[in-house]
């Protein structure tokens, strides 16, 4: 090898040797995007890490990808929002140890001259005006919490709009989901938290406003779990116990219900209730 | 507009300040890829000029396979990578999945086709009196193929520059094989995915103007050390 | 007699096409021979087989020099030269770095050869790239580069095509002067006054498609 190519080949070596340490407690947790994008997990992971002394790593994707992860031993803890698919999960031996933590709540957002009238409806009229209107309505399509959310509010309304032109299956995060309903003029199911920074960023200029929100069909409930270390013995399971355990604790409650965002409350701790 | 001029003073800032995500980004970034062009460097070159240089049965498929690996999607890359590290996979019990050393195995399976091809293709692109010329100045067969890879450096150069380019600009595997970890695996790429999914366009932009910026120093680097090394050269 | 050369009905083909047909080649050690004929007569051809660079498709081709390394005692200069991506130093000395001959033997033999080949001030040109260099220069640095390994056969294929006056006269003088030192010289050009200035004995070549 030449003269230069040694000097890049060393430099390159001392690049990969800057690898960071790792420390000696973590704990990996799958979450879904609404906690990471909202900011809440990065205002509450430095008073976890000082209270416990454990490092606390997570992946953000769709709660259906999260299952899996969990499913697969690739996390220790898990924090979503699919009640429905939890309980599944643990029936079906996956988890252990569910509890629930917070919750949020889904708005349906919509052009502003509601062209389907469902604004002070309940969620079940209102789904059933945009159905009957066949106006737009853009989904997550992506098996997150939101997605299967929405799902089931069809369900309960027992309409199937899958194969309906007017329904748009987007397949992206909640903030591509809220660009798209607004390009196209359509409905859509959004988190709050989500849709604070949306309205936030779009200012006067934001064709989209709340059309439908406080019924508690609209409930948003967030839970932890622990990967079922039968299952999965690489599983840290002490780690576990006090994640858990911190999560419910009355002065972490009081954290997440400080939590602002743009001057607004997003998560309503409701452990034990 | 609006995003872009904001993303360039955001980009200022997060330099000038030496934002501690920023830099720990970079850092995930560099010390990644430079792993992941390290072992597809080392595997692909020999392996690229072997299959330029040499003829044998098959090399015509060889070569066909190793190009038609250039168009490989990167989610797929990450995807079946992702199967063979999970705890559940063959390699489960290494725990590499969600850490660098198991993105740098995606990222290195992803530059490896580009390196092989690219340097094959550098050999067979040569002049054809090159090896004549050597030849007939009396070079044995392995002066003759050490002067070859000599004559083709540069090209070498590009090689790795090329690979550099594609494997810190992608996404899909460091997305997936990283898991986004804040700190720990969070690289440009994967914040700047992080930071649009979030809608802070602005600070994305901000992200991607680092990068530009990083890959720019890797290209003046290499330059700068051809020119170093042609002075030395030419001289007495 | 002392035979340096000998070939019967030599031949080369590349697929269907016959390059070169010889029925017959004879040439004597330290004899100059020119080779002349039209373009695709086999001229070059003929050159790359008695280099050893390629094999006969048919046919007989002696070589009486010392039978273990020819490739040491023959060498060819290229109808265009190729120069590698270096200096011309670099360039001219290479052949003899190949042989493992130090730097400072490297440096005399350097400055001996491009001398012979009409520059005047060698140690101006050493650090020049191949990029700076003319047609011409280019053609007398690749001739130096063979010089400078005192070869027992020299060969060269259109020296003089595509040069200027002065780099053609130097050249041809740099080749004549081979002949005191019992270098064996084949020339293939279809230049008409280059068989004269080399005071040459000329073969023609004609290959007949078959």
């Amino acid at each position: 090898m030449n003269h230069s190519g040694k000097i890049l080949f060393s430099t390159l070596l001392a690049l990969s040797c800057a690898l960071p340490a790792h420390a000696a407690d973590s704990l990996m947790m799958a979450t879904t995007t609404s906690t990471q994008d909202s900011g809440l997990l990065e205002y509450v992971a430095p008073t976890f890490k000082k209270e416990t002394g454990i490092d606390l790593k997570w992946v953000a994707v769709g709660t259906g990808k999260a299952l899996e992860i969990a499913k697969n031993c690739d996390a220790d803890v898990l924090l979503v929002h699919a009640p429905d698919v939890e309980k599944k999960f643990i029936e079906d031996g996956y988890g252990i140890d569910r509890r629930q933590i917070m919750y949020n709540d889904f708005v349906i957002v919509g052009p502003k001259a509601d062209p389907a009238k469902i604004a002070g409806k309940t969620t079940a009229e209102a789904l059933k005006a945009i159905y009957d209107a066949k106006a737009g309505f853009v989904s997550r399509g992506d098996k997150s919490g939101t997605h299967s959310a929405e799902l089931k509010l069809w369900k309960n309304s027992n309409l199937s709009p899958d194969k309906e032109p007017f329904y748009i299956s987007a397949g992206q995060g909640m903030m591509a989901t809220l660009a798209i309903a607004a390009e196209k003029g359509a409905y859509a199911l959004t988190d709050r938290g989500t849709w604070i920074k949306y309205a936030n960023q779009q200012g006067d200029a934001n064709p989209l406003a709340i059309v439908v929100e406080g019924d508690s069909a609209l409930f948003n409930q967030y839970s932890v779990i622990t990967t079922n270390p039968a299952i999965c013995p690489n599983v840290k399971k002490d780690l576990a116990v006090t994640f858990e355990d911190w999560w419910v604790k009355p002065e972490t409650q009081k954290l997440i219900e400080d939590y602002k965002l743009e001057g607004k409350q997003l998560f309503f701790p409701n452990a034990g209730k | 507009m609006g995003y872009f001029s904001e993303g360039m003073s955001k980009a200022l800032a997060l330099l000038l300040n030496m934002d501690d995500a920023t830099f720990s980004a970079i850092q995930a970034t560099l010390s990644s890829t430079s792993c992941a062009l390290l072992v597809a460097a080392t595997l692909g070159l020999p392996l690229g000029f072997l299959l330029g240089y040499t003829t044998f049965p098959g090399k015509k498929f060889l070569r066909l396979l190793s190009d038609t690996l250039l168009a490989f999607p990167t989610v797929l890359i990450g995807l079946i990578v992702y199967v063979f590290i999970t705890y559940r996979g063959p390699l489960g019990q290494f725990g590499l999945l969600f850490t660098l050393p198991g993105m740098v195995i995606g990222q290195s399976i992803l530059a490896l086709p580009i390196v092989i091809s690219w340097t094959a293709q550098a050999v067979e692109n040569l002049d054809r009196r090159c090896r004549e010329t050597l030849l007939t100045l009396g070079a044995s067969p392995s002066q003759l193929a050490l002067h070859t890879i000599r004559e083709i450096r540069y090209d070498l150069g590009m090689v790795c520059v090329t690979a550099f380019g594609r494997v810190v600009t992608e996404v899909g595997v460091a997305m997936m094989l990283g898991g986004n970890i804040r700190y720990s695996t969070r690289t440009m790429t994967t914040a700047i995915s992080l930071e649009t999914s979030k809608g802070e366009f602005a600070q994305g932009i901000a992200l991607g103007l680092v990068l530009l910026l990083i890959a720019f120093l890797v290209n003046f680097l290499l330059a700068w050390f051809s020119d170093t090394r042609d002075e030395h050269e030419h001289s007495f | 007699m002392n035979i340096l050369f000998e070939a019967h009905d030599l031949r080369k083909c590349y697929g269907s096409i016959t390059a070169l047909h010889l029925p017959s080649f004879v040439m004597e050690k330290g004899e100059t021979v020119v080779l002349t004929g039209r373009n695709g007569s086999g001229k070059s051809t003929l050159l790359r087989l008695l280099a050893f660079l390629e094999k006969p498709t048919s046919g007989v081709l002696r070589y009486a020099g010392s039978q273990t390394e020819p490739r040491r005692e023959i060498t060819l200069l290229l109808q265009e030269p190729y120069l590698m991506k270096a200096s011309v130093f670099w360039n001219v000395t290479l052949g003899l770095r190949l042989r493992g001959v130090d730097r400072k033997l490297a440096h005399n033999g350097y400055m001996e050869s491009m001398l012979a080949v009409g520059f005047t001030d060698p140690e101006s040109m050493a650090s020049r790239g191949p990029g700076e260099l003319s047609g011409g220069e280019k053609q007398r640095i690749a001739l130096a580069s063979r010089l400078i390994l005192s070869p027992s056969v020299l060969l060269l294929d259109e020296p003089t095509s595509n040069v200027d006056a002065a780099s053609e006269k130097a050249i041809l003088n740099a080749v004549r002067s081979l002949r005191p030192r019992g270098v064996s010289v084949v020339c293939a050009t279809h230049d008409r006054d280059v068989p004269a200035a080399l005071e040459a004995r000329e073969i023609g070549i004609v290959s007949e498609p078959v």
